[in-house]
């Protein structure tokens, strides 16, 4: 959580006038917020979302997940591209 | 006792009645290992995401049962046995999975949510430190 924000401050301190044109988006978990605690692996809908054009498992700084969620998700895409539901390359 | 989920997927070459005849074989597999078959999920054909032995789609079924692990190891010999299923997994639930996140990081995330979100618009908290 700190770390989050220490991270998200930093163009700010660098440059003041940097806010005033990139207000720093705050990119909240999607998982959180509806209070997740497992990821099935077979909601494809829900994971193809976190697998864009490439088929490879979007980083956590781009899609705002938390650690923990991240896991999960990470943990479930995996599962699901074993029963073939989700591709491992797709070009 | 754990709670397990057992996926398979079955050659789309079966006709319809051998496919129930399979699925109601392990059914009966699952019972006789003393495991209660909680959910039977029968997805039907899908498109395989990669093709598997040359098929492009794939019969999903879904079994989720209650049981020793014996169930599991009963039916995945059967599977490898089998030339019907082309892929299958088992899953066992996390029984921590099934209670309530702990409710200290909701809290602190509330607290510290509101207390961000007054300072991201006044813009103050980080000139005085």
């Amino acid at each position: 959580m700190s770390r989050e924000r220490e991270r998200d401050d930093r163009p700010e301190k660098s440059e003041r006038g940097y806010k005033k044109f990139f207000a720093p988006k705050r990119k909240v978990c999607r998982f959180c917020q509806r209070n997740v605690r497992s990821i099935d692996y077979k909601a494809v809908e829900i994971l193809r979302k976190y697998i864009p054009d490439r088929g490879k498992i979007t980083p956590r700084r781009v899609t705002g997940t938390c650690a923990y969620h991240q896991r999960k998700l990470a943990q479930a895409v995996k599962r699901a591209r074993i029963m073939a539901l989700l591709p491992f390359v797709e070009d | 006792m754990n709670l397990y989920e057992t996926g398979f997927v079955l050659s789309p070459a079966l006709s319809e009645e051998e496919t129930a005849q399979f699925i109601s074989q392990m059914a009966e597999v699952v019972a006789q290992k003393q495991g209660r078959l909680v959910k039977q999920d029968i997805w039907g054909k899908r498109r395989l995401a990669f093709p598997i032995k040359r098929f492009k789609e794939g019969f999903y079924v879904f079994f989720v049962y209650e049981g020793g692990g014996e169930v599991s190891l009963e039916l995945e010999r059967r599977f490898k046995q089998s030339d019907a299923v082309i892929r299958f997994m088992t899953v066992k639930q996390d029984p921590r999975d099934l209670e309530p996140r702990k409710k200290k990081r909701a809290a602190r995330a509330a607290a510290a949510g509101p207390a961000a979100g007054a300072a991201e618009s006044a813009g103050s908290e980080e000139i005085s430190r």
